[in-house]
């Protein structure tokens, strides 16, 4: 079957230059608003679950769903800390685990612009062992333990007030200096670290929230989350089933990966329900947008389609030539739309997770998958707008068609 | 001015006003509810009560303050009633169904919160019964529970040794009258919260949460702020005392960007809805070069011609977005069910209205006023020879 | 002797084509009575097409005067020139023009609108003007729904709907068949005898041009000859 040359498509858009600019960039700018906020969810849930290791494990309290609920008394902590066999012990025979406090504190922002909560975590030596280089000294040196030193993370430092080398921090009524700014490729970089038990004092907080370790590889944790598991349950195995009918401590054990895939979810789902509902909303009004230009391109060339027919051309043919010409749209709008999205890399900007009330800062992300699904979109509204018209052409009967002129 | 004209020529190709019209009526629709949702989240703050004051740890939302703070607290001058309050943080039966709960004084409450409207169950069995709880009728409709029933509580802060849910009776349900108190929200008993923690029979933080003052008519807010803060300033734990809407809009701060970025999103959507209707009227205008001829032939003013196209863009940007807006006001208390948890408040308020009804007709006037003026300086004879 | 409508006075156009300046009326000086039927006619690029513009307004020469009525439109601005042409000219075109959304009779109300008149009044007029053209029974039709010979009717009851000074007609019966074309002369003829219409025709066809009662002819922009008769039978 012969089919109509796609110049022709080229030049008819062309000539029709005021029309296919604006319907181009109709689209262009329905994709740049939803790959702007595909961007932002991929930024935020990529900080916290790309950074979680499978090999670190968090234990909490039965019944806790983030660590601000947790808790564990000392001598409970102790016990599972010195007798758990699958915690695993470094080459010096140092076990790798460490009990952590941890709560959001009250900071006013630098900006004047009012107050966050920045999640403070007292932590001890086995910590730094057990996320190894996760956690790099960026400026300064690590705070000495037993002391009130703390290290600051990064994203902090021109967030907050007094986040900066060498200021004081009061928490309640004790002061703390910052002798160090560290990185963190995850969300630790949005918070500020101590000596736990100097922490736990000035904060008034006698208790531990939750217990990391890596485990000695090979443990099957066995736990599925009720979002990971295909009936929406949680489901318990392997060492977290045995850990939930423990006598002396029982708890919850789950990977870091899962425990701040966990953090995201609510905040996560917001964006990405954002995101399908601007998609579908300017999605239809693009449709519409676009089913327009075809429209009218199809009236104004009702004479050449007869033409075409007369000339041999198949109504099948007629019909792929105008669905080309409504995909070449879209696919216009769909780049144009992601160059005007691709300022927006990089971007920072930060928000209050509402699961944990905790500051948390991050930037848009505009991954090549962000950019395929964007084009992807502006192809599927090339189509839909497109659908209808080529079909119009395509049942126009020759001699009505070349009658109109 | 020729007013059938104007309604013939939108109507002279029906698929392609209609598809205008029901673009616009999209676009102004989601531009309606992206503004409520900015408006929702101040809400809380508008809304707030100038009488009252809640009085929090300066350190953080998440540390408890004493229980003996109370009795200090109201024997401060200009202090007329004192409420404790608690965050439950539990959830029924799956941790996505989220909903607030309060542990607090029942009869304070009620004092202190005028807004609250009992609607149906007994005033009198919430203030008496020990297990009772005051439930908002948005949150008992979405789960189907009724005054007397036994609602369960998965304690995720507050957890029983049992290791079952806590469990409280309906005695009452209540409709807030402002925004100040949202409708989904549980209140029992602090004491049946504190004897169970004293029992042994559950774990979780000591203390009391927040405390919410109520200011006697005539007192000086400012001044009893201080007065409370400096009564605590050498511990155990530090107060910050606020006024309501402060203490509301301190999350609203937390959440940072947010209308920045809504109306980011708002004005893409404009842009393109405005690029749709601007190509519309410029195809609609291209095949009236020849009418335009005869109407100035026939000796219509360049201005009436003007006032002919643009009319024709108004009219129909007012159909589709007022369409849209009406759409945005008539799914308005749907929504706000929908979102009741996160955005309580959302509401399509005038001020929602008529920035819509605004920008509509800003959108017709950009859309309409290119074709207009090419209209208005055409020349006649060029006119009437196109072929449009 | 019927007083002068129209003159025109030096009249002088020139269009710029590709560079090169064509001077489409030139120096012309011409005198019109009022009540007769005037045919304009000249080969291609004789200049009578911007003639006819000229004398309704739609065109202005670039030296000269052109006085209807004892009114030189020349000084006219285009806020001035339309009102003008409201009061005093009536339109008849080669391809009708008339508004395609629009009904016949509401085709020919179009021009009433620019007058003060009543709802009622402006209906009252242009049926009655549909009724002079014998197409009554067609009043609520849209222009697709006509033949081409019944489009030209209503054109020429819109073009005397507001009762004008003068009736300019641009090929009227180029794009009619043998028979419309007559009927459309001869509602022409009638409405100049019976009505005492003043009427220009520009026309190529000698034969429509037997219609008239005097024959101007234009050549490179410059006058010809008047031909001065009686009309013939159509």
């Amino acid at each position: 079957m012969a089919l109509v040359p796609i110049s022709y498509n080229l030049r008819s858009l062309f000539v029709r230059r005021s029309a296919t600019l604006l319907t181009v960039l109709g689209i262009g700018a329905t994709v740049a608003v939803v790959s702007g906020v595909l961007a932002l969810e991929q930024g935020f849930s990529t900080l916290f679950t790309d950074s979680g290791r499978d090999d670190v494990a968090i234990f909490l309290r039965q019944g806790a769903t983030n660590e601000g609920d947790s808790s564990f008394t000392r001598e409970r902590a102790e016990i599972l800390m010195k007798t758990l066999p699958e915690i695993a012990s470094d080459s010096a025979g140092q076990r790798l685990v460490s009990a952590e406090c941890y709560l959001a504190v009250r900071r006013n922002k630098v900006s004047g612009a009012g107050e966050t909560n920045v999640p403070v975590r007292g932590v001890q030596p086995p910590t730094f062992l057990v996320y190894g280089d996760d956690i790099r000294i960026g400026a300064g040196r690590n705070f000495t333990p037993g002391t009130d030193e703390v290290i600051v993370g990064r994203k902090l430092v021109d967030r907050v007030e007094h986040c900066e080398l060498g200021d004081t921090i009061t928490f309640n009524t004790t002061p703390f200096r910052v002798v160090g700014i560290f990185d963190n490729a995850g969300p630790f970089a949005s918070e500020i670290w101590g000596d736990r038990d100097r922490l736990s004092e000035a904060l008034e907080r006698p208790v531990f929230n939750r217990i990391v370790a890596r485990l000695v590889p090979g443990t099957e944790i066995g736990f599925t989350p009720t979002w990971a598991s295909t009936d929406g349950k949680e489901h318990l195995d392997g060492l977290s089933a045995r850990l939930d009918k423990d006598v002396q401590v029982p708890c919850r054990v789950m990977t870091e990966r899962q425990y701040l895939t966990g953090q995201t979810q609510a905040l996560s789902t917001v964006l990405k329900i954002l995101g399908s509902f601007l998609a579908l909303v300017m999605g239809v009004a693009a449709v519409f947008t676009a089913t327009n230009t075809m429209l009218a391109a199809l009236a104004a060339r009702t004479s050449e389609i007869g033409i075409l027919t007369s000339l041999g051309f198949r109504p099948l043919a007629i019909f792929s030539s105008f669905m080309l010409e409504a995909l070449l749209l879209g696919l216009c709008g769909g780049i144009v739309g992601c160059l005007f999205a691709l300022p927006l890399n990089g971007v920072r900007t930060g928000t209050m997770n509402f699961q944990t009330f905790t500051e948390v800062a991050f930037a848009f992300r505009l991954t090549p998958h962000v950019l395929i699904r964007a084009v992807g979109f502006s192809l599927v509204l090339g189509l839909l707008g497109g659908a209808w018209p080529a079909l119009r052409a395509a049942a126009m009967s020759p001699t009505r068609a070349m009658r109109r002129e | 001015m020729p007013f059938s004209l104007i309604a013939k020529n939108l109507f002279k190709h029906p698929l392609r006003a209609l598809l205008t019209a029901a673009s616009l009526a999209v676009a102004l629709f989601l531009l309606c509810v992206l503004r409520s949702l900015v408006v929702a989240l101040d809400v809380g703050v508008r809304n707030a009560a100038a009488n009252r004051l809640i009085v929090q740890s300066s350190t953080s939302l998440f540390v408890y303050l004493p229980e003996a703070y109370e009795a200090k607290l109201a024997s401060i001058e200009g202090v007329q009633n004192v409420c404790k309050w608690n965050w439950f943080g539990g959830y029924y039966q799956d941790p996505k169904n989220f909903f607030a709960q309060f542990a607090t004084d029942p009869e304070a409450l009620l004092a202190m919160y005028p807004e609250i409207e009992i609607v149906s169950g007994s005033r009198e069995e919430f203030l008496k019964e020990r297990q009772a709880c005051l439930l908002g009728e948005g949150t008992a409709e979405k789960y189907g529970f009724k005054v007397g029933d036994n609602f369960p509580l998965i304690g995720a802060l507050f957890q029983r040794t049992d290791g079952e849910p806590w469990s409280f009776k309906v005695a009452a349900i209540y409709r807030s009258k402002k925004s100040s108190v949202d409708n989904n929200t549980l209140f029992f008993n602090y004491e049946y919260l504190h004897k169970t923690i004293d029992a042994g029979q559950a774990g979780g933080p000591q203390g009391v949460g927040i405390f919410v003052l109520e200011l006697a008519p005539g007192a000086d807010r400012v001044q009893v702020a201080s007065a409370v803060d400096a009564l605590f300033e050498g511990g155990p734990q530090r107060t910050q005392t606020a006024t309501e809407a402060e203490f509301n809009a301190q999350f609203v701060s937390m959440i940072g960007n947010v209308p920045l970025f809504v109306t980011s999103i708002g004005g893409g959507v404009m842009i393109a809805i405005l690029l749709a209707t601007l190509n519309t009227m410029l195809m609609a205008a291209r095949e009236q070069t020849r009418d335009v001829g005869v109407l100035k032939a026939l000796g219509f003013s360049d201005g009436s011609v003007f006032g002919l196209l643009l009319s024709q863009s108004l009219l129909l940007c007012i159909a589709g977005g007022g369409a849209g807006i009406a759409l945005a006001v008539l799914s308005g208390p749907g929504m706000a069910i929908k979102l009741g948890t996160m955005f309580p408040g959302y509401e399509v308020t005038k001020g929602t209205i008529m920035q819509a009804a605004i920008l509509t007709i800003a959108i017709g006037f950009f859309a309409g006023i290119t074709p207009a003026l090419r209209a208005r300086g055409m020349s006649v004879i060029s006119a009437l020879r196109s072929n449009a | 002797m019927s007083e002068i409508l129209i003159r025109l006075q030096a009249v002088t156009k020139t269009y710029t084509r590709g560079g090169e300046a064509l001077r489409v009326l030139d120096d012309l000086d011409l005198e019109m009575e009022s009540g007769t039927f005037f045919a304009l006619m000249g080969p291609s690029g004789s200049g009578k097409t911007t003639l006819l513009n000229m004398l309704g307004g739609l065109d202005r020469p670039d030296s000269g005067a052109i006085v209807i009525a004892g009114e030189d439109i020349t000084g006219f601005d285009n806020a001035e020139l339309a009102q003008w042409r409201a009061a005093n000219v009536g339109f008849v075109f080669q391809g009708f023009n008339l508004i395609p959304v629009l009904t016949a009779r509401e085709n020919v109300e179009l021009p009433l609108l620019l007058a003060p008149l009543s709802r009622k009044q402006r209906r009252e007029k242009a049926e009655y003007a549909l009724e002079l053209v014998g197409l009554s029974d067609r009043m609520k039709h849209r222009p697709a729904q006509l033949s081409g010979g019944q489009e030209q009717r209503v054109a020429i009851a819109r073009a005397i709907v507001t009762d004008p000074t003068l009736i300019l007609a641009d090929e009227p019966t180029g794009d009619l068949d043998r028979s419309s074309a007559a009927a459309v002369l001869k509602l022409l003829g009638t409405l100049n005898s019976e009505l005492g219409k003043t009427i220009l025709m520009v026309t190529h066809d000698p034969h429509a041009a037997e219609c008239a009662q005097t024959i101007v002819h234009l050549d490179k922009g410059q006058l010809g000859s008047i031909e001065r008769r009686v009309p013939g039978a159509v």
